[in-house]
Parts: C-alpha cells; sequence; structure tokens
C-alpha cells in the first residue's frame, strides 16, 4: 500500500531512530510535514531532546550551597591509597 | 590533560572535588558520594585503555561516574521495593508500547507541555533528580543501552557489539528507553495533563 502520511506512533518510532541513525530524505520530509500538524509530536520531539541534553549535562548549578562541598583531606587520602594498591 | 591520565594518583587531586560535587548532587550522603568517586576512580584505572581522548579527561570520568550513580539508585530502588510494590515500569512492563497508541497510531496519553527552559536545564535541580531516579527504574538492559549512547555517546554499531544484540534490537530498545523515560518523568515529575 503507497504510504505517504505517517501516524503519531510512527513518527515517535522514527523521531527517536533519527537520534541514532540517519533516515532516508523521504522519512525525513514525511516527519517534518507531521510536526507541522501535530503538537503532541512536536512536543514529544523537543522532549526527548531534553532529555539526551539533560542526561548529557556536565555542569552543576551555581550558587548552590550544598554543592560547595569538598572531599576532605582524609578521604583523599584513601582514594589515592586504593588508586595506587590497584594501579597496575 | 595529558599528566592526570598518565598518573592516576593525580586524579584524586585534579578531577576528585568535582567528581564529589556532582555525586552529592546526585546521591545527597556524602559518605555514598565519596564512594562513588573512588569507584569511578578504579573503574577509570581499569578502562584506561578505552580512553582514547575522544573527549576531555574530566567528561570521560564524569560519564564513569554517572553509570555509578543510576547503579546506585537502581540498587537502592529495588531495595525499597517490597515485591508487593510495583514500580512505574513492573505495572508498564508487560504493555507494548503499542498500549501507548490507539489503533489509527494516534496517542492514547498525549504528551504534556513541560514548564522547563530547555537552555537552563543544569539549575533544574528537581527534573535532573527525578531523571536519575526514573533511570534506575528503567529495566536494565534498557538503561544500559540508553546510557551508552546518551552518556558514553556511542554508535548504535558499537553498543550491539558490547550488548550482542542486533541493529534493529538496538533501536527498539533505545525507543523504549525514551518512551519509558518520557513518561516516568512526566507521572513523577509533572502530574499534569495536556
Amino acid at each position: 500500500m503507497l504510504h505517504w502520511m505517517f501516524n503519531c506512533k510512527e513518527v515517535s518510532e522514527k523521531v527517536s531512530l533519527s537520534m541514532d541513525a540517519s533516515l532516508p530524505v523521504h522519512h525525513r520530509m514525511m516527519i517534518a510535514m507531521h510536526l507541522l500538524m501535530c503538537k503532541y509530536c512536536n512536543r514529544f520531539r523537543k522532549q526527548l531532546i531534553i532529555l539526551r541534553n539533560a542526561i548529557r549535562l556536565e555542569k552543576l548549578p551555581e550558587d548552590d550551597p550544598a554543592l560547595a562541598g569538598s572531599l576532605s583531606k582524609s578521604t583523599r587520602e584513601r582514594i589515592k591509597k586504593a588508586v595506587r594498591e590497584a594501579a597496575p | 590533560m595529558k599528566a592526570p591520565i598518565d598518573n592516576p594518583e593525580n586524579w584524586v587531586d585534579e578531577y576528585g572535588d568535582f567528581l564529589y560535587r556532582y555525586a552529592l548532587s546526585r546521591v545527597k550522603d556524602p559518605s555514598i558520594a565519596e564512594d562513588l568517586v573512588q569507584e569511578t576512580f578504579l573503574a577509570a584505572l581499569k578502562a584506561r585503555q578505552n580512553f582514547q581522548g575522544r573527549s576531555t579527561a574530566k567528561t570521560w570520568l564524569v560519564a564513569i561516574l554517572k553509570h555509578k550513580i543510576v547503579d546506585h539508585i537502581r540498587k537502592k530502588v529495588w531495595e525499597q521495593t517490597s515485591d508487593k510494590v510495583e514500580t512505574l515500569f513492573d505495572a508498564t512492563a508487560n504493555d507494548s508500547v503499542d498500549a501507548r497508541f490507539n489503533g489509527r497510531g494516534g496517542w492514547n496519553n498525549r504528551p504534556a507541555k513541560w514548564a522547563i527552559n530547555p537552555t537552563k536545564l543544569y539549575e533544574q535541580k528537581e527534573f535532573i533528580e527525578i531523571l536519575y531516579r526514573c533511570l534506575g527504574e528503567l529495566p536494565e538492559r534498557q538503561a544500559k543501552a540508553f546510557m551508552m549512547r546518551e552518556i558514553d555517546g556511542l554508535s548504535t554499531d558499537e553498543i550491539c557489539k558490547a550488548l550482542g544484540i542486533t541493529a534493529t534490537n538496538s533501536w527498539v530498545i533505545l525507543y523504549r528507553a525514551r518512551m519509558l523515560l518520557r513518561q516516568c518523568l512526566e507521572i513523577k515529575w509533572l502530574g499534569t495533563e495536556n
């Protein structure tokens, strides 16, 4: 059957796939067409990107007193010792 | 970046505090954070050959730490979860992803609007905290594939080799992981409809 419109389920699959592999041009166009009309799939796509960026974060919130801590001298030494003993 | 990789003991001086703060921001408990930092250095030592300068040493160490944090959360989640209590994923484990869509392929539960500034994610402490909790609740294989892809930046080819699965399989696993994570965040973080 000629298939030229993706439904939401297909778009959700293809949007995820597009984050891991490159899609053929006609699939990319079909996704874009669907996204023009569907706010829920648009949200879905943006949210997957948020998930990706959030998990890749390295930066910590600034000005958070709870995070001002550092390793104590004794802990630092303990960890160094463990590393030294494990080193080949 | 060269010296710390050459001499593992220097890692502790160079990156110890940052890793500690990072761990603390996710697990709250200082002694657990210390343990996670130590485990991270030991794991890094073992995997030293794999560090090929694809990223900075700091990024590499933080990635290892993130795996350790999720492992820790997973253990905690499963300890707390008696067999009487269903986690979100027990409840949905037997559902196929198909159940999220109706017969015509439309959403059964439409994605809600997320009140979040995507450019300031690092300030969204609650969101990040729940994200890690949700990762800890994900079926282990899915969590692993997802983290290899998103934290370690591995290609699906590399993930397939590591997990002994086919390419199609890896895409399905990553899709399910994303669906479950998105849903988990929506339930635990937002709790709103539409």
